[in-house]
């Protein structure tokens, strides 16, 4: 009989290599992959948009997103990922499954998308260069500011795409992919990439 | 061609897929064989204005209500198509 070893790693183990790649000089395009995240996705059960919004606001101190947008709470990130539905970014267990299933008993469905995505930040000079060879989505600022997100297809796979606060004045899109479809999808980033030379990390910043 | 999503905006025609006519109305369950026939099979091939599902999968994966004349793909009304979907619809 075979013996099969079940080990527990993130979705990119293999595909990233930390470093510089593609062209040599200063790199046009930053990839950081963020690792050890939670993840909820929050769904209103029909009829209770009303609740679950009001659910929303007594446990993050802010509105959840209603329409394509991200707002940052204290602790979290609350992304629009469709009609009455909303993704819970936080770290550090403060916004578990289990902590959210007390504050949406009865007004929405959850589901623990913790280690069912992977979460790959993009920034650089060259960032919306390589994006707009992905994506059909206008990235343009005066479009996609801070803030503004998108439930999107990039190579046929699909993606929550979203732009959080600018780091050393770049701007920055951040990526959640379906686990299983990461690796495809970072070798598509680093193909389009390439040409503009690469940075690649990780980090468990959010 | 490109549709409109009341979600998300406008989105190229590869974030969705084609389910058919939106017009077929499931029959009540003593309507009889015929009824169901056509309910399942019997599609009118409509040149012109025709309501349609589509589904957009590759976005807010929110089914849609699409009109659409199908003689020069012009899209002249979306919107979320009811029970199928978005909690919002109907409430
Ligand atoms: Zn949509």
């Amino acid at each position: 009989m075979a013996d099969f070893s079940w080990d527990i790693r993130g979705p990119l183990d293999r595909a990233l290599v930390a470093g510089a790649y593609g062209a040599q000089g200063d790199a046009g395009v930053s990839l950081t992959e963020i690792r050890n995240f939670d993840l909820v996705q929050v769904m209103a059960r029909r009829g209770k948009a009303g609740e679950t919004a009001k659910a929303a606001k007594a446990r993050f101190g802010i509105a959840a997103p209603e329409t394509p947008r991200a707002v940052a709470a204290a602790d979290a990130t609350l992304i629009w990922s469709g009609p009455d539905q909303f993704l819970v970014l936080s770290k550090d267990g403060r916004h578990s499954i289990e902590s959210l299933a007390i504050v949406f008993a009865g007004s929405a469905s959850l589901s623990d998308q913790s280690h069912a995505r992977a979460l790959i930040s993009v920034s650089g000079d060259k960032a919306r260069a390589m994006l707009a060879k992905l994506s059909s989505i206008d990235l343009h600022p005066d479009v996609f500011g801070v803030g503004a997100a998108a439930a999107t297809s990039m190579d046929h796979t699909s993606v929550t795409l979203w732009r959080g606060n600018d780091r050393s004045g770049q701007a920055v899109f951040n990526l959640l992919v379906f686990a299983t479809f990461a690796e495809s999808l970072w070798h598509t980033i680093l193909d389009s990439a390439a040409e503009y030379g690469v940075t690649i990390g990780h980090s468990e910043e959010l | 061609m490109r549709i409109v999503c009341p979600f998300c905006g406008e989105r190229e025609l590869g974030e969705f897929t084609y389910l058919g006519d939106a017009k077929p109305q499931r029959p009540a369950a003593d309507a009889g064989e015929d009824a169901v026939y056509d309910y399942v099979y019997l599609r009118d091939n409509i040149a012109g204005v025709m309501s349609e599902h589509w589904y957009h999968g590759g976005g807010c994966r929110a089914w849609l209500k699409v009109t659409r004349n199908t003689l020069t793909h012009e899209i002249s009304a979306v919107e979320p198509a009811a029970g199928a979907g978005a909690a919002k619809v109907g409430a």
